[in-house]
């Protein structure tokens, strides 16, 4: 039972994390209807770039600010990329424009700060709290990451729910046609969307980098995970990404910790299997998935 | 199934024979080029031949049947796997009972290409787009991750070497380019990201030069002969503790558990174990073939009592002839199953099921009414694809001399699709043109560096930074690919 309690604990920020990513990609296909690929890629940049920021200044605090900053921006010039993609083409290419990015993406970062795991150091404790007498695999940084993401998804919910532009982006995922009619300029929304997106992905990176170490391809599992928390949520859906990324990342901590770290890439894909055989439009979500 | 049942429907006879003879030659040039080129372009062949046999299901998978698969290197793994699993455990054929060799692994190769096509294909093809790429995406990063899983069967992170069937008293020849043939697995396994032990590893091996002193020595010859067995054997005990023990010698980096430990902590990082599984595999033979003095080529080949020792000191497998390289050898075994898969993917594209694919693609419903059933083609279109990726993959295990985890990372995958898309998705003539883009790019990539004295980390990752930008400059302004470019070009020449 300890031993179950100790992998859950250990779960719940990589599922916190996976839930950030996870988010990038549903805001990315809310406004466009891409899966962007290259999410996990530019969060990567991002998340090199804020340790290049760290290790220049020092300040974790601004590592982040900057990672935020640089996400928003990526974001934007991939939306640019592969929309066009989109808009002239299929849905074949707008997939294959986004792995091409991916791809560039990685090799930009090799050739700038190598291919190396560089170690990202995380700006308080990362050892787990000590309370009756033992010490749990719950540190202080894992709260802060849960922290991160409550203040992240609270922040999104008032500006989807509250404000004048997260109604006009709103009605711009839902009937673009309708949207424009009224008067919303839907363009601009879209870009809105894969630049917020970019900036989840970005913190989502920046968090992640210092539970493991940083290189152009670390995060290529994560994109896997973040998939499948994303679809299984529904991939449309806000709730449906942050419960089952948190579902999924406690899911592969408990496998890794019953059985071996390595499973965790298999058991993520069996999940994915499962929910597209028996409910492929996911749980939060009532589109259809399937083709035929 | 009734829509797999028409796979094997023939075209029209007369078709056939203008396939047949496409193909025969195809087989005829490349197999004069093999024979005239020098081994290192030789490797470049064979490594372009065993890209364009994946590829060719590519073009049917991605570009006829419009799904976009990230699936086809895992696939690769199966018949590489399939064939290494095979060629090293079994003696004899099951039933048959006749004597095994290498084409019996790839006829396994093959059907374990099909089973897992079908396995994939029934859960694929009821997907759309973004779905069905993402789960592609899961099964290459997830089956590469099944092999370490089970270390004894599999050989885990370190895979397998393979007992490469090779007639006896073959050799790998010299060849100038050693940097650029060592780089170009990184370019054949591309997206290797960091390749610190490239830059590594040349030097150390020719200072350090256990190998180099044999050289000088009268007895040059009987170590070329030792080497040259170890090298035709491949023994797998022998080749594994070589290969641990020059780690240890060489390169404190390459200490294997170091590496081993460092794996463990970056599992998610499949680059790495291809660094350390690359350098093992080829410092091993690049080592020997630094060892073997241009000159020496044809001592060995004249002198008898070498070639016979040669063939007989270890070798049960029947020495056909001796005396070759062994990377011409490679690339007929190649070229061989490029030609015979082209051959099957032209009657298929050119005949009925090319027509249904399309029409599945560009209209399910239209096509549905027609009285073809959508989730049939598209399962068949998966199958013939993984059979092809599977022959692929066995054509792999045989020119690396292994299987690993490694060498059919999420990165092959992304290479094939690169492929596909630079040389135009829907036509053979693309798959073959991206194969060689895939093997001539980074190699350019390379001699571009040298001139201008470029970093390593940035010569390193240039070919895939060039791809990326080039695939999506390619969905964006010439979806065809190249050849879609030629023949848009062609269409408005003669227009006008």
């Amino acid at each position: 039972m300890t031993n179950f309690i100790d992998y859950f604990l250990g779960g719940v920020s990589t599922g916190a994390i996976i839930a950030l990513m996870a988010l990038a990609l549903v805001l990315v296909w809310r406004s466009t209807r891409v899966v962007n690929f290259a999410q996990l890629g530019q969060a990567m940049i991002t998340s090199f770039i804020a340790l290049t920021v760290r290790d220049a200044t020092g300040s974790w605090l601004l590592a982040l600010l900057v990672a935020m900053a640089s996400g928003l921006v990526v974001g934007v010039i991939v939306y640019f990329l592969v929309i066009r993609a989109v808009k002239r083409l299929d849905t074949s290419g707008a997939i294959i424009a986004t792995f091409g990015v991916l791809i560039a993406l990685q090799a930009l970062a090799g050739m700038v700060w190598g291919g190396d795991q560089k170690a990202f150091p995380p700006p308080i404790s990362n050892s787990g709290y000590e309370v009756f007498g033992r010490t749990w695999p719950f540190s202080p940084y894992d709260l802060l990451v849960v922290v991160m993401l409550i203040v992240l998804v609270l922040i999104m919910t008032i500006v989807f729910t509250r404000t004048s532009v997260g109604l006009a982006m709103r009605a711009s995922a839902f009937n673009p046609e309708v949207a424009r009619l009224s008067g919303v300029r839907v363009s601009r929304m879209l870009i809105l969307g894969w630049a917020i997106a970019g900036l989840v992905g970005a913190v989502a990176g920046v968090l992640v980098a210092p539970l493991s170490t940083l290189s152009p391809t670390s995060f290529d599992l994560f994109l896997v995970f973040a998939f499948t928390a994303a679809v299984i949520g529904g991939l449309d859906s806000l709730v449906g990404a942050v419960a089952f990324g948190i579902g999924t990342g406690l899911v592969i901590s408990l496998v890794s910790g019953y059985t071996d770290s390595g499973n965790a890439p298999v058991v993520a894909l069996l999940l994915l299997v499962l929910n597209l055989l028996f409910k492929p439009e996911g749980v939060f979500s009532h589109h259809k998935a399937r083709a035929v | 199934m009734s829509k797999l049942s028409s796979l094997t429907e023939r075209a029209p006879g007369s078709r056939l024979v203008t396939h047949a003879l496409i193909a025969l030659v195809i087989f005829g040039i490349l197999t004069w080029f093999n024979q005239i080129v020098d081994p290192l372009m030789s490797y470049y062949l064979a490594t372009a031949a065993m890209y364009a046999t994946a590829m060719f299901g590519m073009t049917i998978l991605v570009g006829l049947s419009g799904q976009v698969s990230l699936g086809n290197g895992a696939l690769m793994a199966v018949g590489g796997y399939v064939f290494a699993l095979t060629s090293l455990n079994w003696q004899t054929v099951p039933i048959l009972g006749t004597p095994w060799n290498a084409l019996w692994s790839m006829v396994f190769a093959g059907i374990g290409g099909v089973v897992f096509g079908l396995l994939i294909g029934g859960v694929a093809a009821r997907l759309r787009g973004p779905y069905l790429a993402g789960l592609t995406l899961g099964i290459a990063v997830g089956v590469p991750a099944i092999a370490n899983r089970f270390p004894g069967l599999l050989g885990g992170e370190n895979g397998l070497m393979l007992q490469v069937p090779y007639p006896a008293g073959g050799y790998a020849s010299i060849d100038d380019g050693f940097d650029e043939e060592f780089i170009d697995d990184g370019g054949g396994e591309s997206f290797v990201d960091d390749e610190p032990i490239y830059e590594e590893l040349p030097d150390e091996f020719f200072e350090e030069a256990p190998l180099d002193d044999s050289l000088e020595d009268p007895l040059a010859e009987e170590d070329m002969l030792t080497d040259d067995d170890f090298l035709s054997e491949d023994d797998f005990l022998t080749e594994d503790d070589f290969a641990t023990d020059e780690g240890f010698e060489s390169d404190a980096g390459s200490d294997p558990d170091s590496m081993a430990e460092e794996d463990m902590l970056t599992e998610d990082d499949f680059l790495s174990e291809d660094d350390f599984l690359t350098e093992d595999d080829f410092a091993t033979e690049e080592g020997f073939e630094s060892d073997i003095d241009p000159g020496g080529q044809e001592d060995f080949v004249d002198d008898p009592d070498l070639a016979d020792s040669g063939a007989g000191a270890d070798l049960d497998l029947a020495g056909v002839d001796s005396g070759f390289v062994i990377e011409q050898w490679q690339a007929s075994v190649a070229v061989a199953v490029a030609c015979i898969v082209g051959f099957l993917a032209l009657n298929l594209v050119r005949g009925r099921q090319g027509r249904v694919w399309q029409a599945v693609r560009d209209d399910p419903v239209a096509a549905a009414v027609s009285g073809i059933s959508p989730s049939g083609s598209k399962v068949s279109a998966f199958v013939v694809s993984s059979l092809f990726a599977a022959l692929a993959g066995a054509v792999f295990a045989q020119i690396l001399s292994y299987v690993g985890p490694g060498a059919f990372a999420l990165g092959l995958s992304l290479s094939l699709l690169v492929g596909i898309v630079l040389g135009g998705r829907n036509s053979l003539i693309g798959a073959m043109i991206g194969a060689v883009i895939l093997v001539w790019l980074p190699e350019f990539v390379l001699s571009l560096a040298a001139d201008r004295g470029w970093e390593d980390q940035v010569t390193n990752n240039a070919p895939n930074f060039i791809y990326g930008l080039l695939v999506v400059l390619v969905v964006l302004a010439a979806p065809g690919g190249l050849v879609g470019g030629v023949q848009d070009l062609v269409k408005r020449v003669t227009r006008r």
